[in-house]
Order: structure tokens, then C-alpha cells, then sequence
């Protein structure tokens, strides 16, 4: 077995670990703090795709500049929808089952209005440097994973200076940990629950935007990003900003690794079975304090 | 309890069983069927996601174990076709012998942990029929079908899955109404508070696990031969694993008729919808009908109409 | 009371949109008992959306055109179509329901293998004639009597055409080591049939020989290895999103083997369109080609030039109206739509159709048909057999445009 195999094999599985960290991150925040297992949030991620991909079309906008349009237009309709449909559902006894049906509901939603609005035909995400690669030595440092990877770090870190710096940030923080208490102190719960929902969706759309610069993507993707996100949230351990982006990067070493010493049949089978083993015997994921 | 309860339960089953003397087309016995079908796996699903409050996200992993498992079964030893679906019963056994192994370290696993570990187990099971040739295969599986008239085997095929719930329905019953089934309940408010109640809620979880299993791998043996062609991607989908959830939780899990209720609505709507809607705009209604339905009913529609019902 | 308001406004919301969307559902009727109904399911939504589609638009235009030329039998005809979700069990309801209770006149072909797998059982059990692209071969050996594939999709048959280009190049020119990789699945397994037994007749050897399952999220490894171990042809045997992952990843690592043959990803639309001249040089098969001379094949060009702007009709378009036609034809020769008539003539017939006549053996199948391709400048270019050729392939593949 050779090195170069691996290494090159690990560059690419860590770059593409860090894009589902990034796709999974909000999907983590929302969860930890608002308890809402935000199924459509994969799809979210798509329709951020999917503008990106008609900006670059019509407009020839690159996908890293159109992020900057995306999304705020993503965050704008996140609030809309938290005011409009899981605020209502808040009071549920049990908020995990109901936001989970709801958002079900509205992830086959988006994804046939994608499918009108868009066709069902797939689409690939080509900018000019979509197979360019950075040669260093005998290794190949591909463009779009590169991409991808700078976003995915910037995302995570702006997530995690916003929960650890500001005051928004800091009230969210509280509302998760001691939410009787920090009412108390006059923290607007449904506000801080809104800007975090928003917050999530914005990431999710960034991380959509990542992945299809990596993969091909038709509007039932979605379904499947949901399982990849699912696994780095629950490795990192929900609601951890850190764990995810760290699971993100054990679950590309491991893709790396297996894609190097397995045959290819055997690594979907073996990172599953991996992750499956990896629950057992860590069943709070990655970091267990809740919090950070 | 009102008495007039099981008698009008008893009628209607014996509604249902006679359904095929009236002589119905062939495709009403297939979409009973089907409808019976999920409500086996809804109602299953909920002996440890509804009572015991573990949810449990690859469930069609057993329902494909039991489809593959008849297939491999009726192809190792050429049984006749109606040997076939005698063979879902031991197919349903070797589900939960599965589940029985699973179970017990993915038991020990709380919220929504275990419910990942059991999507990656579904995963597993489904690559491993698919990269070996043993348990399946990636090419599928094929079937001899009866050689009787069409309408007789599906009347056949109708009334096995019938007998199928009815027991189901009946064990669901019975572990609502039993100390096992109250165990369950203490262990889904607060497993800690049952240990130290003396709960042995271990072996309550383990065996509501491996009962959640067995009839869904009975009625994957039984759909298996109904589609007379079987391919890992039509027994293992995540699709189907999230659907029996929904199901459950949809209509309250946790209660008997429940699941019971969430799986005849959404198989018949959508069944409905594709019927008489363009293809998105029916996918489209039939998301809306998810969201309206938590929105008014945010704790499954059986909460709903009892609290209307005045009593709590 | 805030609340309230929010709840109230969003269910005044949410009824209002599915009231209107109700209002936009056409209207499912049908006219009188005179017409001629063509039922069965596709996957109109789901994983195979894309390919559903075409097939439906091909089916359409076929309808559209038989009814102006005064309908089938001389009664109009008219679609009963399903959606089956992209689900291999509503295929079979589906077929059921068409068959018993809407009781259609006829049943056509679904998508993909799999679905058809389970639905060939169906119309035989019934007694219908199925006309379909069938399952690959494994589909047509079980001994049904009902189901044609008029033309099959067979992944058995599908790089012939490029295989007998490859024997008339001179050997000292061919390829020397081939690297393979399969997706797991009916497709993907019967596309391995035609390589080994081409790649021992021209003594090609198989270096690298591996499956992959479904989504194939990375290509690195895969071209790292084939480009370590010097395989200068690439058999990536797929479906789109893993093809395309693959040729990013060959174009990236810059690695540039002699060939690139590609499974039946690159025959949709949008492998064109979406990698553009990345896409190029990559052979591939057909049973079905715009630009052969068989009747018909120019009235579909003008056609989807015209609605689609698309300069030949896209597989899976054609695949849908040849079935109809095939159906058609048996129909009005069989002059009856009594479906074992039409069976025994379909067997005993030939029928025209735009990939050419077909006259069907003991299992339903006409005899192999395949061609060449190539992509070159963005257009699907025939290579092979000879006769047809419409233009010389570009080989060895230039490198990648960088």
C-alpha cells in the first residue's frame, strides 16, 4: 500500500468530512437548542444549491459570491418560517416528534417545488475552477474540495464566534442551558429561538452550496445529505459546534482510510459499521458536556 | 373500558375477512394488503418507539431481513409457492434473532443516539445483501408465483396479512394493557426513576425490541412474495424506515390505535393523491397534510380527539 | 393571544395554498367509453424523476400524434398514468390497479429495471402484453410470454458497438490495461457481461476490477489507483451522479487513460449540458439513436428541437415512443386488443420501428442491437458498426483542457 494513495486519500475524505460538518452544524444548533430535529434542513441546503446554480448560469455569479446573496435570502425565509410554522408548534408535549412530522412535511414540499421549479434533471455545479486542482508534490489539492473546505471553517468558526463573542450569541447559549432562568433575566426566548433557527438554515444553505461543488445534485438530494448530516451531528454530539466539525473530520478520515485500504464495495458498508461500533462504545458522541 | 368495544372489533374484522367474497377487483386486495402491511409495521414499531420511547429508525432493516430471508429460503430448498409463505414465519424469527443481538449493546444507547445507531444498522444490513451473494445479491431475488387463478392468490396473500395484524393488533393490545407494557411506559418517562423502581427494564427493552422485529420480518417475507421480485432497494429504503416512524408518531405513539390510525391515513392519502393530482402537486398536498396536521394536533391525533372527547 | 393569532394566520395560510393548488390539479376524467386506454406507472417523482419524465414526453408525443392521424383502431387514445414514487411496490399496485380496475385497453412499460423486474410478473399473471426495456437479460430468461423489449435497455448488449470499433484498431494502438469500476446494482452487473468477454478476445488485461455501491461520494481513490497502476482505458459503469463524480475527479488528478467509456450516465440530456466539453470523448452504447436513418427519427428531432431546444432526442424520449409504436403496431395488426392476440402476433411479426425493425424470439427479445458512441463537441456521435458511422472517433482522448 502506498502512501501517496493514502494520502491522497485522506486530503479528499477530510475536505468532504468538513462540508457535511458544515451542512450539519446548524442542524446541530437547532437541535440542542430548540429541540426541533429540522428534517427539511438538507433541503434547505439545496435550494441553497439550486440558486447558486442559476446565478451562475444566467448571471455567471461565482458560487462563493452568490453564498453572499443566498444566505441572508435564506435567512429572511427561515424567520418567516419559524414565526410561521414551528412557533405554532412550540408548545407541543413532545417538540422533537412534532417538528420532526412537521418538517418532514415540509421537506417533500420544498423538494417538489424544487422539482417544478427546477426540472427533475440533475445539475452540476460548474464554475471555471470546478476540476482544477492545486498540485503540491505527488498530491492534488482539488479546487472545489478547497472551496468547500475554506467555507465549511469559515461557517463553523463564524457559528462559533457568534455563540461564544456576542450578546445574541451568549443569550442563545443561556436559553439552551437554563431556559426558565435566562426569561428571567429577560432573554425573548421565541426571538433568540428565531435567530437561531435562521442562523441554522443560512449554514445549511452554505454547506449546500460546498457539497455541490462536489457532488451532482437533483431534487431528491436532499434525502440523502440528511443522512450525512445526521451522522456528523450525532458523532460530534448534538448541539456542539466543535464536536461536529471535529466528527466531520473523523468521518472523513475514515472514508479516506477505507477508501484506501478496502475494496470500494466494502466502504460505505465498513464506515456504517464503523460509525455503528463507534456509538457503542461513545454513546454521547464525540463531547459529552452539551454546551459548546 | 366500554364492552361494546371488542364486539365492534370483532365485527369488523369479520368485515374484513369476508372483504373478498364480495368480489372485489385484484388491486383493492393488493392496496388492503399494503394498507395492512403498514400497520403492522407502524404498530410494531411502536411496542419499543411508542411505549418504550426508543425510536428506533431502521426498522425496515428487519422488514427486508424477513423479505430476503423467505426469498433465500424459498430458493435454497425449492419450496412451492405456498410453502413460500409459510417459510415468512421462520424469516420472522431470524429478524428478531437479529434483533436480539443488535439490541442488546444498541439498547444500552439513549434519545436520539440510538436512533442513528439504528439507521447505520439499517444501512449495514442493506450493503451487506447487496455485496453478498449469499444473502441476496445486488441483482434481486425472483420468486415462483402460484399457479392458481390471480384473484384467488391475492385473496390468499389478503387474508394471511389480515391473520398477520389481527395478532399484532392483539399483542399490541396486550402489552398496552399489561405490567410489561407499563415497564415500557415508566422506562420512555424516566428510564433512572424505573431502574430504581425495580423495573428490570434491560430485559423489557430487549424483548420489546426483539417482538418490534419478528412481525415486521413476517411481513416482509409475506411482501416478498407479493412482489414475486425482490431487490434490497425495495425492502431496505430509508424511505420505508422514516414512513413506519411517521406513521406511529403521526397518529400517537405510544397508544394502541395510534399507529393504527396514522398508517391507514397516510397509505390511503397518498395513495388517493397520486390517483387524482399531477405528481409534484400531490407530494406537495401530501407534505402540507403533515404540517396541518401537527399544527392542529401537535400531540398525534389521538391526544387530539381524546382531549375532545373530554376525557384527558 | 399572540399565539393564537400566529396559528390562526398560519392555517388560514396553509388551507389557502392547498385550496389553490387543488383548484390547479387537473381534473382526472375521462371521455367516452370509445377511447382507448393506455395505463401503468412511472416514476414521475423520486430518485428516477428525471428518466420518468422523458419516457412520459415520448409516450405523449407518440398519443398526440396517433390521435391527429385519427387514433388506434380508429378510437382515440388516452393515458392512465401513475406515479409510482420511484417505488418498486407501487409499480406493482399500480399495474394492478390500471389492470383490473380502471381495466385499461393496455399497459405500458415502467422504470427503471428494477420496477420492470416486478412489474413482467404482474402482466403475465394477468395475461397483458408488456412492452418495456425489461430488466436486462436475467429479466427475460424467467419465461414470460407477455413481455417484449421493444427496444430492451440491455446492459449486456450496450458496449458492443464500441467494443467492435476497438477490434479494428490495430492492436499495437488498443489499450493495454483497463481499469473497471461497477456500480452495485442490476445495471452496473450487466455491464461487466460484454467487457470480460471483449477485453479476452482482444487480449485487454483487467488490472483493476472493483464495485462500488450507491452514492459514490468520492472519485479520488478510485482514479488514484487507476492512474498508479498505468490503466489506460476507464470502464466507469454508472449511473450520472457517480459518473459525473468520476470525471471531475479524472480531469482534477489529471489523469488521462487512452478511453473513458461511460455506462448510461452520459446518455441523459444533461450530461451535456451540465459538464459541457468535460463531458467529451467518453464512448458509451445505445439501442436508440436520433441520427440513424430509420423513419420517424427526424419528425422526433424537429420535435424536441422545437419544445426542448435540444438537438437530438434524448434516449429515454425515444425509449418511451418506440414502445408505443411497437404496441401500436401490434394492435393494429392484431386488429383486436385482445392481449394474447396481440402476443402471438408481436411473436410471429416484425414491427418498424425508430430503432429499426424487430422481430422477437422465444423470450421476448429481438435480436442484440447495439451501437457506438461518442461524445465529441457536445454531441452524441455514432462510431460504430461501420455503416452507420457518423463520424471517426476521437482516440487516443486528448488531455484535459485545462
Amino acid at each position: 500500500m502506498d502512501a501517496v494513495l493514502i494520502i491522497q486519500s485522506l486530503i479528499s475524505g477530510i475536505m468532504m468530512g468538513m462540508v457535511y460538518a458544515l451542512l450539519g452544524v446548524g442542524f446541530s444548533l437547532t437541535w440542542g437548542v430548540m429541540h426541533v430535529i429540522h428534517i427539511s434542513h438538507a433541503a434547505f441546503g439545496l435550494i441553497g444549491a439550486y440558486l447558486s446554480y442559476s446565478l451562475l448560469q444566467y448571471c455567471g455569479v461565482d458560487p462563493v459570491v452568490s453564498a453572499a446573496v443566498s444566505v441572508p435570502l435564506l435567512f429572511i425565509t427561515a424567520c418567516g418560517l419559524y414565526q410561521l410554522l414551528i412557533r405554532p408548534i412550540t408548545r407541543a408535549q413532545n417538540i422533537v416528534m412534532a417538528s420532526m412530522i412537521l418538517t418532514f412535511g415540509l421537506a417533500i414540499i420544498l423538494e417538489n417545488i424544487m422539482a417544478l421549479i427546477w426540472k427533475a434533471d440533475p445539475r452540476v455545479l460548474t464554475p471555471t475552477y470546478s476540476s482544477g486542482a492545486l498540485i503540491a508534490g505527488p498530491f492534488y489539492f482539488q479546487y472545489p474540495h478547497l472551496v468547500g473546505f475554506g467555507l465549511s471553517v469559515l461557517g463553523i468558526t463564524a457559528i462559533y464566534l457568534f455563540l461564544k463573542k456576542t450578546y445574541t450569541g451568549m443569550a442563545v447559549r443561556a436559553a439552551w442551558q437554563q431556559p426558565e432562568a435566562a426569561q428571567l433575566y429577560g432573554v425573548n426566548l421565541y426571538r433568540i429561538s428565531m435567530i437561531t433557527f435562521a442562523l441554522a438554515v443560512s449554514t445549511a444553505g452554505a454547506g449546500g452550496i460546498s457539497l455541490a461543488l462536489l457532488n451532482s445534485f437533483e431534487p431528491h438530494s436532499h434525502n440523502l445529505w440528511l443522512i450525512y448530516l445526521f451522522l456528523v451531528v450525532i458523532v460530534g454530539g448534538v448541539g456542539n459546534v466543535i464536536g461536529t466539525a471535529l466528527a466531520g473530520l473523523i468521518i472523513g478520515v475514515i472514508t479516506g482510510l477505507s477508501m484506501a485500504f478496502l475494496p470500494f464495495q466494502w466502504v460505505n458498508l465498513v464506515t456504517f459499521g464503523l460509525l455503528m461500533i463507534f456509538l457503542i462504545f461513545r454513546p454521547h458522541g464525540l463531547i459529552k458536556q452539551e454546551g459548546m | 373500558m366500554n364492552k361494546a368495544y371488542p364486539v365492534a372489533l370483532a365485527i369488523l374484522v369479520i368485515f374484513l375477512a369476508a372483504f373478498p367474497c364480495i368480489g372485489p377487483e385484484v388491486y383493492y386486495l393488493s392496496f388492503m394488503f399494503s394498507v395492512f402491511m403498514y400497520v403492522i409495521l407502524a404498530s410494531s414499531w411502536n411496542f419499543i418507539g411508542g411505549y418504550g420511547g426508543y425510536l428506533s429508525f431502521g426498522h425496515a432493516a428487519f422488514f427486508g431481513i424477513g423479505a430476503f430471508a423467505t426469498a433465500k429460503l424459498a430458493t435454497m430448498f425449492q419450496l412451492p409457492p405456498m410453502l413460500t409463505m409459510l417459510a415468512s414465519i421462520p424469516a420472522g424469527g431470524i429478524a428478531a434473532l437479529i434483533a436480539l443481538i443488535v439490541g442488546y449493546p444498541c439498547l444500552k444507547i439513549r434519545g436520539p443516539y440510538f436512533s442513528v445507531v439504528t439507521l447505520c444498522f439499517a444501512f449495514v444490513v442493506d450493503l451487506a445483501v447487496k455485496n453478498i451473494e449469499f444473502l441476496g445479491g445486488a441483482e434481486g431475488l425472483w420468486l415462483k408465483f402460484m399457479d392458481i387463478p390471480e384473484k384467488t392468490s391475492r385473496t390468499i396473500m389478503y387474508e394471511v396479512m389480515l391473520l398477520l395484524m389481527v395478532v399484532t393488533l392483539a399483542v399490541s393490545w396486550f402489552l398496552g394493557r399489561s405490567r410489561f407494557g407499563t415497564g415500557l411506559t415508566a422506562i420512555r418517562s424516566d428510564e433512572e426513576v424505573a431502574e430504581t423502581m425495580a423495573i428490570p427494564t434491560a430485559k423489557l427493552k430487549i424483548q420489546a425490541f426483539v417482538l418490534s422485529a419478528f412481525f415486521p420480518g413476517v411481513a416482509g417475507g409475506l411482501f416478498a412474495y407479493y412482489l414475486g421480485y425482490i431487490h434490497a432497494d425495495a425492502v431496505f429504503s430509508i424511505n420505508i424506515s422514516i414512513l413506519i416512524v411517521l406513521m406511529a408518531m403521526f397518529g400517537g405513539g405510544g397508544t394502541w390505535l395510534g399507529p393504527i390510525i396514522g398508517a391507514v391515513i397516510l397509505t390511503v392519502v397518498n395513495e388517493g393523491l397520486s390517483t387524482f393530482a399531477q405528481a409534484e402537486i400531490a407530494r406537495i398536498i401530501y407534505g402540507a397534510l403533515f404540517i396541518v396536521v401537527t399544527i392542529f394536533m401537535p400531540n398525534g391525533i389521538m391526544d387530539f380527539f381524546r382531549k375532545k372527547g373530554g376525557k384527558t | 393571544m399572540k399565539e393564537n393569532r400566529i396559528k390562526d394566520f398560519s392555517m388560514f395560510l396553509i388551507t389557502a395554498v392547498l385550496c389553490g393548488l387543488m383548484l390547479m390539479t387537473p381534473a382526472a376524467g375521462f371521455g367516452a367509453g370509445k377511447t382507448i386506454v393506455i395505463g401503468g406507472s412511472l416514476p414521475l417523482t423520486g430518485a428516477y424523476a428525471e428518466t420518468g419524465q422523458w419516457i412520459e414526453k415520448g409516450m405523449r408525443f407518440w398519443a398526440d400524434e396517433i390521435n391527429t392521424k385519427g387514433g388506434l383502431l380508429g378510437r382515440p387514445v388516452e393515458f392512465k398514468i401513475y406515479d409510482d414514487q420511484s417505488d418498486v411496490g407501487k409499480a406493482v399496485t399500480f399495474a394492478e390497479k390500471v389492470i383490473t380496475v380502471d381495466k385499461a385497453d393496455l399497459l405500458f412499460g415502467g422504470y427503471p429495471g428494477t420496477a420492470a423486474r416486478a412489474v413482467m410478473p404482474v402482466a403475465e399473471k394477468h395475461k397483458y402484453v408488456y412492452v418495456s426495456m425489461g430488466g436486462h437479460m436475467k429479466s427475460f430468461l424467467q419465461g414470460y410470454t407477455y413481455s417484449f423489449g421493444a427496444p430492451p435497455l440491455m446492459g449486456e448488449w450496450w458496449y458492443e458497438g464500441f467494443f467492435q470499433w476497438l477490434a479494428t484498431v490495430p492492436a499495437e494502438k488498443r489499450p493495454q490495461k483497463a481499469a473497471v469500476y461497477t456500480i452495485n446494482n442490476p445495471v452496473g452487473l450487466s455491464l461487466i457481461d460484454s467487457i470480460d468477454r471483449w477485453t479476452k478476445k482482444l487480449n485487454i488485461k483487467i488490472v483493476i476490477n472493483e464495485k462500488y455501491n450507491a452514492p459514490l461520494a468520492d472519485a479520488t481513490a478510485l482514479i488514484v489507483k487507476a492512474k498508479q497502476s498505468q490503466c489506460d482505458i476507464l470502464f466507469a459503469n454508472g449511473f450520472f451522479p457517480d459518473g459525473v463524480t468520476m470525471m471531475k475527479a479524472a480531469k482534477a488528478l489529471d489523469y488521462n487513460p487512452k478511453a473513458i467509456v461511460q455506462g448510461i450516465g452520459s446518455v441523459v440530456p444533461a450530461w451535456v449540458k451540465e459538464l459541457g466539453k468535460d463531458g467529451d470523448y467518453v464512448f458509451s452504447g445505445t439501442v436508440l439513436s436520433g441520427q440513424l436513418k430509420y423513419p420517424g427519427n427526424d419528425k422526433l428531432n424537429a420535435y424536441v428541437k422545437k419544445t426542448y431546444n435540444l438537438n437530438e432526442y434524448p434516449l429515454y424520449f425515444g425509449f418511451g415512443y418506440a414502445w408505443m409504436q411497437t404496441l401500436e403496431q401490434a394492435v393494429t395488426g392484431a386488429k383486436t386488443l385482445e392481449q394474447t392476440k396481440i402476443r402471438d402476433w408481436l411473436k410471429k411479426n416484425e414491427v418498424n420501428t425508430i430503432a429499426g425493425s424487430l422481430t422477437f424470439d422465444e423470450r421476448g427479445l429481438p435480436a442484440p442491437i447495439n451501437f457506438g458512441t461518442q461524445l465529441i463537441n457536445g454531441k452524441v456521435e455514432l462510431i460504430s458498426p461501420k455503416n452507420i458511422q457518423t463520424r471517426e472517433p476521437v482516440y487516443p482522448k486528448p488531455a484535459w483542457e485545462k
